[in-house]
């Protein structure tokens, strides 16, 4: 039974409505092939014109959200190791504590790694395709989890920004206990994971050799 | 002719819509990144040609069927009766 209970599934139950309706209209078109007199028209302006454009909508509304989601992420065999590590209840690392956190953990994958700057929405959808070609063209039939295929790297260095989303680096215990780098984790000299670099370890360590290359 | 040829097209917009719905739509069902981009770029690119195919059907439709505008005929208008003749028995005004 569809239970609705978010934003985002009711935004995919009105554009799967809208798209059977228009579906509906034409296929009682096709069928029946009726004059085209003014009911007509109007009947293939809804189908053809209305209905589509709430579909376009709001079916991109919802998928653009559910492009955010962890599930998205790992959506894509060389993810595998990663989500994995991400939902283990039992792991310590980065990436799974974050997942684990009720504020944004179903959307840590995107928390962490998008861009975090004016476009950073768009630009990191932008690398989303980039990530999309490469999946099809260098990771397909590399193994179950891609081990076949190149190493697994970032574009550009990590930002810190993106830890500093929620960690202002002003709390008194953080400064007290960054004193002696403070200044250069805040100017970007020293990023966070220069020392906190147990990300995805089980990700890390199926492709030996990777992991340095891969943190940065 | 022209009307055959709008039907025609008006045929060919519904496909291509049903086409698009179902690409959509199943980009919605199964969120696969390979289904969302193909939905996001084909299946829009498909629904916008067809309305306008649609758009154009309509209007070549209009022009055969000699769609112009036409005015309404001026409605007749009302003039005072005559007034009766004398000696017919009505009353004068």
């Amino acid at each position: 039974m569809l239970s609705i209970h978010t934003t985002e599934q009711l935004l995919q139950a009105i554009a799967l409505a809208c798209a059977a309706l228009s579906v509906a209209i034409g296929v009682w078109y096709i069928v029946r092939r009726p004059h085209l007199n003014r009911v007509t028209k109007s009947m293939l302006l809804l189908g053809l014109g209305a209905f589509p454009l709430i579909v376009s909508l709001t079916g991109n509304i919802s998928s653009f959200e559910y492009t955010l989601s962890r599930p998205f992420c790992g959506s894509c065999h060389v993810m595998g190791p990663y989500l994995r590590d991400a939902e283990d209840p039992n792991s310590y690392s980065l990436a799974a504590m974050h997942s684990r956190n009720h504020k944004f953990g179903e959307n840590s994958c995107y928390t962490c790694h998008a861009d975090y700057q004016m476009f950073g929405a768009i630009t990191t959808k932008q690398n989303g395709m980039k990530h999309l070609f490469k999946y099809i063209t260098e990771y397909a039939g590399t193994g179950p989890d891609g081990e076949g295929g190149p190493t697994i790297r970032l574009y550009k260095p990590f930002a810190s920004a993106a830890c500093m989303q929620c960690h202002s680096t002003t709390g008194k215990r953080y400064v007290e206990q960054h004193a002696d780098q403070i200044e250069q984790i805040r100017n970007g000299e020293i990023g966070c994971i220069d020392c906190h670099n147990d990300i995805h370890p089980l990700a890390l360590s199926r492709r030996p050799g990777a992991r340095k290359e891969a943190a940065r | 002719m022209k009307h055959l040829m709008a039907k025609k097209m008006v045929l060919f917009s519904v496909i291509g819509t049903i086409v698009a719905m179902i690409f959509m739509a199943s980009s919605i069902i199964f969120p696969h990144p390979l289904m969302l981009v193909l939905a996001m770029s084909i299946g829009q690119g498909i629904a916008i040609l067809a309305l306008v195919l649609y758009l154009l059907a309509v209007a070549l439709d209009l022009q055969s069927s000699g769609g112009s505008y036409v005015p309404l005929e001026e409605p007749p208008s009302i003039e005072e009766p005559p007034p009766p003749a004398e000696g017919s028995g009505l009353p004068q005004a």
